[in-house]
């Protein structure tokens, strides 16, 4: 058998295995759709009069505009779930297991970003389908609410690959969770929760410069106006640069571990 | 009046009774030992004794009052020092020992006075000021017994004080529980180790599976299991004839393995000396001779059918068949 | 014995509860590092509301132009919500350890360990307070005056004894850490679906009728009075009774479970 169709089963398992790890776990789901579900029902509550704004970008409704925000909280939670899952592997001495076996040291990663990849999935879904029960239009329709879902997927397996380097490196599931509210605060300055340009400095331009803003907006878009290229492309981009990002510090740390023990 | 009265106390746990009717007197000044097994059910009485837990049957009473209707009491009469050393690992033992003082109702100027003492007590002056958290096993045990008695309580329940210590940290608690008994300390001690139920409890209660399945002194447990027997290792072809000359000076057991000539007697070590004199005048050669006395794990055979610890395997073998 | 040497039962309850609460302390200045998310989280949100929804304030019905004097108050009464919770997660820990057992196998009345474990989270709650409301002044906030400040702060302290209540009742209940997100999250839902990020006429249908009736919201608009206007007592004694009601619930049930517990 060639060395890819191998490599491709290991990814596979491993990927299964950290899907089923995800799902059998209801406490660890809970935290990642129950809380940005809860801080989104209280937002749109509470800051709905925010249409009313001047400069407010035109929208259905405050729940529409705000569905992509909650999305991508769901996605970066999920992102340091699956950090979290694997400093608890490496705590545990699995990791050990699956690096002293023939695989390619990326497969380990790799299949551990499919549970990621998983749930990132699964909340894309999970907030369209609150859009839709609470009566916020997909605008651009069919074709906007699958660009959505794979644009958010891709993102959480992004944003896993930065929480697996940073649990590779530190070998602490408390260390990642510590983390946690460090999403939070990169969240609050971007503008999933709020149009970029009504922000008060200085998050506005921080938020400016963002590249979460860019993921959001593209995400964002066909949901209340429509498929826009360019917003796209942006998305897109800045996606990769994290995918990138996450690679070059995720080769690092293993690295380090493996010189380290 | 007993220090602790116990009459058909139960605790059920949904449909198991870990508890199944039990009854104990204990006076004031006696030490009771409660020796069984993990899971016998020594545990949930301590703490249903110690007002934690609810029996479900049964009454109980403590330094005279009713561990349900007058629970407090008896908190106020007792000192506790239960399995998990319930202690908090950020305090130093001296705070832990002060805190304990406050909960008794002591005035703070008295309770650092019977800290101090207590800890010199124990041993723990030097490591007074340092966490507990640093602590070794001996150490904690240590300053939850000190802790336990802060309010000079009347009785005093150990649950299991030297499981898991090395033997110099047992002795140590040994020594301390006699000293506190010769002031006039009741002791209640939960433990699975035979041997210490032996050298520390005047009386002994067998639990098994929440049943009593013995009670009494150490010794007459013992004696009713039997006397000690005197076990002989002859040269090959001579049990017959040593039998015939042993059988007028005590009472022949089952011989073992062919060459091993068991005879109980009624004076234990004291008729050694007619034994070896009987065997030599007739020119049996004694390999090895052993005087192997009932030990309360056998009483816990006789009682349960099975041992309580595994090192028993040796004297299982010795045990005499009948009593 | 003990006759001679018993201190007056008051006296004894006082100390048996000073003891618990500089008990309780131990956790922040003991153990490195453990006082800041306790202390960072509310400043943390108070920075991350005030730059996302900072703009609401053009809206018609805000009295005041000032988002951060809107909602420093909330993040205060956040603040409580987390401390009060956090001591409820310490009770279920000390529960696993079998330090309770200590606690309760003592003479010391049920009422008295319950009281130790809220009053120490009302006392700490005011160190994240005062911390966020500090950096919300250096950041513009209006200053509230002594009455406005005084008053905030004891709201902030009820509001954390109230949350402590919460979650000791369900450390007792639960008997393990892991009720914690139950603990949090309870108390989140109760402050926030309040006139939190705006007032009452400017939140959205299913949130205003929530707010209306649920008892925080007067407790956030007699914490947020000096902040954005005068104090007065008829702003401030709706708040006063919603705090002694949440109180009177929760402790009873806290209590209740306190007695109740391995009996």
């Amino acid at each position: 058998m060639s060395a890819l169709a191998t490599n491709l089963r290991v990814v596979r398992a491993l990927g299964m295995r950290s899907i089923r790890q995800t799902f059998r776990r209801p406490q660890l789901i809970a935290p990642i759709i129950v809380f940005p579900t809860l801080l989104l029902a209280i937002q749109t509550g509470g800051a709905g009069g925010a249409v009313e704004l001047p400069g407010f970008p035109p929208v259905q409704s405050f729940l529409q505009f705000m569905l992509a925000g909650a999305m991508m909280q769901s996605l970066m939670l999920a992102g340091n779930s699956g950090g979290i899952a694997l400093a608890v592997d490496i705590e545990m001495g699995f990791t050990d297991r699956l690096f002293s076996a023939p695989i390619p040291r990326f497969a380990i990663v790799l299949g551990r970003l499919a549970g990621t990849a998983a749930l990132g999935l699964f909340g894309a879904l999970w907030f369209l389908a609150i859009g839709l029960i609470f009566g916020a239009e997909i605008e651009s329709g069919v074709a906007g609410a699958l660009l959505a879902i794979v644009l958010v997927t891709a993102s959480a397996m992004a944003v896993g690959g930065i929480g697996a380097a940073i649990a590779l490196r530190t070998g602490s599931a408390s260390v990642v969770q510590g983390l946690f509210p460090l999403v939070l605060v990169v969240l609050f300055l971007s503008s999933a929760f709020f149009p970029q340009e009504l922000m008060i400095e200085p998050a506005q331009t921080i938020a400016e410069y963002n590249p979460l803003s860019l993921i959001v907006e593209g995400v964002r878009e066909p949901m209340i106006s429509g498929i826009d290229a360019a917003d796209t492309l942006y998305a897109v981009l800045a996606i990769l640069g994290i995918v990138a990002l996450g690679l070059i510090l995720s080769a690092r740390a293993l690295r380090h571990r493996l010189r380290v023990g | 009046m007993p220090a602790i009265a116990v009459e058909g106390l139960q605790r059920a746990f949904d449909e198991v009774l870990a508890v199944q009717g039990i009854d104990i007197a204990v006076d004031e000044g006696e030490i009771y030992g409660f020796l069984g097994p993990n899971g016998a059910g020594k545990t949930t009485t301590v703490r249903m004794l110690t007002t934690l837990l609810l029996p479900t049957g049964g009454r109980a009473t403590v330094a005279g009052h009713d561990v349900v209707s007058e629970a407090r009491a008896v908190r106020g009469s007792i000192g506790v020092a239960l399995q998990e050393a319930a202690l908090d690992p950020l305090m130093t033992g001296r705070e832990l020992i002060r805190l304990q003082a406050t909960l008794q109702g002591l005035p703070t100027a008295e309770g650092r006075r019977r800290a101090d003492a207590l800890l010199e007590r124990v041993d723990l002056v030097a490591a007074a000021d340092r966490r507990v958290g640093g602590y070794s096993g001996g150490m904690k045990r240590r300053l939850d017994l000190a802790a336990a008695l802060v309010h000079e309580p009347r009785v005093l329940f150990l649950d299991e004080p030297t499981t898991g210590l090395d033997p110099v940290s047992r002795k140590t608690i040994w020594e301390e529980v006699r000293a506190l008994n010769d002031d006039g300390t009741t002791v209640f001690l939960t433990t699975q180790y035979l041997e210490e139920a032996d050298q520390l409890a005047d009386n002994v209660g067998i639990i098994d599976s929440g049943r009593i399945v013995a009670e009494g002194t150490p010794e007459s447990l013992k004696a009713e299991i039997g006397n000690p027997h005197i076990q002989l290792q002859l040269a090959a072809g001579s049990v017959s004839e040593a039998e015939s000359i042993l059988a007028p000076i005590g009472k022949l057991l089952p011989p073992k393995d062919g060459k091993k000539v068991l005879v109980e007697v009624e004076n234990g070590a004291a008729d050694i000396p007619r034994v070896v004199r009987a065997l030599d005048e007739a020119g049996i050669a004694v390999e090895s001779l052993e005087l192997v006395r009932p030990t309360l794990d056998d009483v816990f055979v006789e009682k349960t059918g099975y041992h309580l610890e595994e090192e028993s395997e040796e004297n299982a073998e010795e045990a005499p068949v009948g009593a | 014995m003990e006759a001679t040497l018993a201190t007056p039962a008051w006296r004894a309850n006082v100390a048996t509860i000073g003891a618990l609460m500089a008990r309780s302390k131990n956790e922040l200045v003991r153990v490195p590092g453990a006082a800041i998310p306790g202390v960072l989280a509310p400043t943390i949100f108070f920075l991350g509301l005030n730059g996302v929804f900072g703009a609401l304030t053009q809206l018609n019905g805000f009295t005041t132009g000032s988002y951060e004097s809107f909602i420093v108050p909330i993040s205060m009464l956040q603040g409580a919500g987390f401390t009060g919770a956090a001591a409820g997660v310490n009770l279920a820990r000390d529960i696993e350890l079998g330090w309770l057992d200590r606690l309760l196998a003592s003479p010391a009345p049920r009422w008295v360990l319950l009281a130790g474990t809220v009053l120490a989270a009302s006392a700490r709650a005011l160190i994240p307070a005062s911390f966020v409301l500090a950096i919300a002044l250096a950041l513009g906030a209006g200053w509230p005056g002594i009455d406005g400040l005084l008053v905030t702060f004891f709201m902030v302290a009820a509001m954390a004894a109230v949350a402590a209540c919460w979650g000791s009742f369900l450390a007792l209940r639960f008997k393990s850490q892991s009720a914690a997100p139950l603990m949090q999250a309870g108390m989140m839902a109760l402050i926030l679906t309040t006139t939190a990020y705006a007032p009452l006429a400017l939140l959205q249908g299913w949130l205003q009728d929530i707010a209306s009736v649920n008892p925080v919201t007067d407790v956030v608009e007699a914490a947020r009075q000096g902040f954005v206007g005068s104090v007065t007592w008829a702003d401030t004694w709706p708040g006063l009774l919603a705090l002694a009601g949440l109180l009177a619930v929760l402790g009873t049930l806290a209590l209740r479970e306190m007695r109740r517990t391995g009996r």
